[in-house]
């Protein structure tokens, strides 16, 4: 274990709370964490628009049952819905089956276009790394050949 | 060139909102204007900060978009025809959170993060730790501007005085602050509270932060804190609270294990507490050094530690002097040049010119101008009128005459006073009194963070957008600005703009407003203070130690060719007459002059009448009472010069400019005592008397009466120190200052 901070003589500090645990004879405690270094990782958004596109296409599919209220509201309105959900259901597919069709265009049409994006990044990206190394104005300037 | 901010959800103690309104501080201060807009808005807060579909900038103007949690506003943002950037306040990870509604939000906030960073010109993280995130998602221009907080928001004298008593116990108490979330690891602050427990019995734990009672997390913490004792949930508190549980307890405690700046480390720091922190994320960033981070949760480890912190007078005040000086490194300064930094030097305000001009061209702002009955309004004009002689001047000011509602009465755009220039901006939005004086009641009662202040300076008004643009946009044209009453909106917002080339006449008066933390800008950074007298010197340098130079100049006053007898005549006034000149209104003490007056003729027949002139903004009558409306100068002259006393019934005074101008007609004055400004004025004059009940007021009319040739006599005497060659000498000497040190 380390305690940082520049304000204390952290060793000594360690060493003290140490001795003062193993007088209490808890000496081996376990540990339940340690913070995990670097930054998050980046998520792709053509991917995962992708993703959540088809996971969230059928509107007629539920969410978790959810509710921020706590207690006996809290309780009645989760039951309210899961009773809504299971007596309701034939009609929310009712509701919802031109929503269902129109969804589904929308996820492949996004399917199609972030296709037709990676092609083209790769193909620009390709480009890119064929084509020389482009001169900068004084370069160009330089090699102007002067006027009569 | 105007820096709006974009923000998802605006609401009064959200961590978000506090950031806008933060950098739109420190925003002005770089001399840009900028408004706020949200997709989601406090009903309360909504006239100040603007539905996102109102946004429209121009192609110069910069949006600063705030992200966290995924929103519409990011892809509304890449469709903005302006200069873009993301200010990226962290998304918590959704690994937390699997199985939950929130993973989803979570897992595309950071889509949408990568998804804007082709189409935005600048990145800002509030942390390096963001900012490191921004370079992984794939940003260019990425700069870091830290947040910050105003420690003197968390002195002793902030905490709400009932809730600290209900609070405070001689016991340890570890305070955690934060929203009720599942990375926030509240459990871990239980088994914590748990170890302590072992060691001091009577030790509490408080629990501070918004839950939502119904999700699973906190129905499981909840359930877990019943079996130990003396764990107190809080909730969200009100600022003035949340200073009181920060006050009362021994040590802050985070095991949070993910933060992207942290900022209740830095509260706590603020209040004094030692701060003990789980080194996760950007939390040893935001530490730098201060407080005690650990690296591994042996909670009977870390109890042995808080009982130390406790304990060890010699370790408590070590780590609390490392965080005074963490508080200096993340100040408001800091931010403001880091932020400087980050819109870069193009955006930069230019280099004005420096041209020796024979007259220099200077602005005067303030909230009303022409046609009005008011002391500060009436001050700018006076200056104005005294100072076109030397300077080329434009007045920046409101089309309105009424200052409870600003409605727009004069037309808005440019209009000639003899050789000033008057530009004239419409107020968007009049002020509703009856809301706006439940707002202050609300306000004034105890202490509250910038959001709430902010909003309170907006509802004030006058809401002059136009004017704040013109100065951000156009304040180049002017070689100097003279700002009149720190409390409007022109001034609270508007002088941080040109703060380098301002001179301000504060006018402050002992008021519950200048209290406010939000007016430290407005009191500490023009070149100089006019005060009108010394107590308001003193009591600027009591709210605001850190204020700019002051001095006191004041104003000046003449003797005119007067006629009593005119006057008595036009109004039919035959008795002894006591004469209040100004606005005629609750504000200024008229209702309880009129009841003292009215108490008076009651014990005494002989008492003199009381004349009132001036705009009246409610009901005015009773025995002996004449009201006479607003009259003209000269008839105002005439009737100080026949009024036995002129009666200044005001508590909220920075000078009373009709107790200078009836001390030039030898009139004596009654003031009210509560006013230490007009006592320093009685004191210093010997010219009148002052009151405090009916009692009194009925004695220092008796006085007056029997004593009015010698004290008018005073009265005269101090007028004459008090003429105009030595105030215009005191403001041309400090525009020429600003003059010679600005180029």
């Amino acid at each position: 274990m380390k305690l940082l901070g520049k304000d204390i003589n952290a060793i000594e500090l360690l060493e003290q709370i140490e001795r003062r645990l193993r007088a209490r004879g808890l000496s081996g405690e376990p540990v339940s964490s340690a913070p995990l270094d670097g930054v998050e990782p980046r998520v792709d958004p053509l991917s995962f628009n992708l993703t959540a596109l088809e996971e969230h296409a059928d509107p007629t599919r539920p969410l978790p049952l959810h509710t921020h209220r706590g207690g006996f509201t809290g309780r009645a309105l989760l039951l309210a819905k899961w009773a809504f959900r299971n007596t309701c259901q034939i009609f929310i597919n009712e509701a919802l089956a031109r929503q269902r069709v129109f969804n589904g265009h929308v996820r492949d049409s996004y399917a199609q276009l972030s296709a037709e994006v990676l092609k083209l990044r790769k193909e620009l990206d390709a480009r890119s790394a064929a084509e020389p190394e482009k001169k900068t104005p004084a370069q160009r300037k330089k090699t102007r050949s002067p006027r009569a | 060139m105007a820096v709006h901010q974009l923000v998802p959800n605006f609401v009064s103690g959200d961590a978000t909102g506090q950031a806008a309104v933060q950098f739109q501080a420190i925003l002005r201060r770089l001399g840009h204007y900028g408004e706020l807009f949200a997709e989601e808005v406090e009903p309360a807060l909504a006239s100040w900060v603007k539905p996102a579909r109102a946004l429209r900038p121009r192609k110069d103007d910069w949006v600063l978009y705030h992200h966290g949690i995924a929103s519409p506003l990011s892809g509304a943002l890449l469709h903005l025809p302006c200069r873009r950037g993301v200010i990226y306040h962290n998304v918590s990870p959704a690994r937390f959170y699997e199985g939950t509604p929130l993973w989803e939000p979570l897992v595309a906030g950071r889509a949408q993060l990568a998804a804007m960073a082709p189409h935005v010109d600048l990145a800002i993280g509030v942390s390096e730790f963001n900012s490191a995130e921004l370079i992984a998602a794939g940003y260019g221009n990425v700069h870091t501007v830290p947040l910050f907080i105003e420690p003197r928001r968390f002195s002793e004298d902030k905490a709400d005085r009932t809730a600290a008593a209900r609070l405070w116990r001689p016991s340890a108490t570890l305070i955690a602050v934060s929203r009720v979330m599942p990375h926030k690891r509240f459990e871990d602050v239980l088994a914590l509270h748990r170890e302590v427990l072992r060691l001091r019995p009577d030790a509490r734990l408080l629990i501070v932060g918004g839950y939502q009672p119904g999700s699973a997390y906190f129905r499981r913490l909840w359930r877990a804190a019943k079996q130990i004792p003396n764990v107190f949930f809080l909730g969200r508190l009100s600022h003035a609270q949340l200073v009181s549980a920060y006050r009362t307890a021994s040590v802050f405690v985070s095991m949070s294990e993910h933060e992207g700046f942290g900022l209740p480390l830095l509260e706590a720091m603020a209040a004094d507490l030692p701060v003990l922190a789980f080194a996760a994320a950007a939390v040893p960033e935001t530490l730098g050094g201060s407080g005690v981070a650990f690296d591994e949760k042996r909670f009977a480890f870390l109890a042995e530690l808080v009982d130390e912190l406790n304990e060890s007078a010699a370790l408590r005040q070590a780590v609390l002097k490392g965080e005074r000086r963490r508080m200096r490194e993340l100040s408001s300064e800091v931010s403001t040049a880091r932020m400087a930094g980050a819109l870069g030097p193009s955006t930069l305000k230019k280099q004005r010119e420096s041209k020796q001009r024979r007259r220099p061209r200077v602005a005067i702002v303030v909230q009303r101008y022409g046609e009005v009955t008011g002391g500060a309004e009436k001050h700018a004009e006076e200056i104005a009128h005294r100072m076109a002689e030397h300077w080329n001047l434009t007045v920046l000011t409101s089309c309105a005459k009424d200052h409870l509602t600003w409605a727009n009465e004069f037309p808005a755009g440019e209009s000639r006073d003899g050789s000033i220039r008057v530009l004239r901006f419409p107020t968007v939005r009049g002020r509703e009194m009856r809301r706006f004086n439940a707002l202050s009641r609300e306000l004034y009662s105890s202490a509250q963070d910038r959001v709430r202040e902010e909003q309170w300076i907006w509802e004030q008004g006058p809401q002059l957008p136009q004017l704040l643009r013109h100065l951000s946009e156009s304040g180049d044209r002017y070689d100097g600005f003279v700002f009149f009453t720190y409390l409007y909106l022109p001034t609270a917002w508007g002088l941080p703009l040109v703060a380098k080339r301002a001179l301000l006449v504060p006018t402050a008066h002992d008021e519950p407003a200048l209290k406010f933390e939000a007016y430290a800008d407005a009191l500490a950074l023009p070149r100089v203070l006019m005060c009108n007298t010394p107590e308001e010197h003193e009591l600027i340098h009591a709210r605001f130690p850190n204020h700019a130079r002051s001095r006191v100049v004041g104003v000046g006053v003449e003797s005119h060719r007067t006629s009593p007898a005119r006057f008595r005549q036009k109004h039919a006034i035959e008795r002894a007459y006591l004469l209040y000149v100004g606005r005629v209104e609750q504000g200024k003490g008229v209702p309880r002059l009129l009841q003292d007056h009215a108490s008076m003729l009651r014990r005494d027949s002989h008492a003199p009448d009381l004349v009132l002139a001036g705009d009246a903004s409610m009901e005015v009558g009773g025995e002996g009472v004449h009201y006479l409306g607003r009259i003209s100068e000269q008839d105002k002259f005439d009737a100080m010069a026949g009024a036995l006393a002129v009666v200044i019934p005001s508590r909220f005074e920075s000078l009373s400019l009709v107790a200078l101008e009836s001390f030039a007609h030898r009139t004596p004055v009654l003031v009210n005592g509560r006013s230490a400004v007009l006592t320093g004025q009685v004191r210093r004059s010997g010219a009148g008397f002052v009151y405090f009940d009916r009692r009194s007021f009925a004695e220092g009319v008796r006085e007056i009466a029997a004593a009015r040739r010698q004290l008018g006599r005073k009265a005269a005497a101090f007028a004459r120190k008090h003429r105009w060659p030595r105030v215009v000498h005191a403001y041309k000497q400090e525009m020429r200052r600003i003059l010679e040190t600005s180029g």
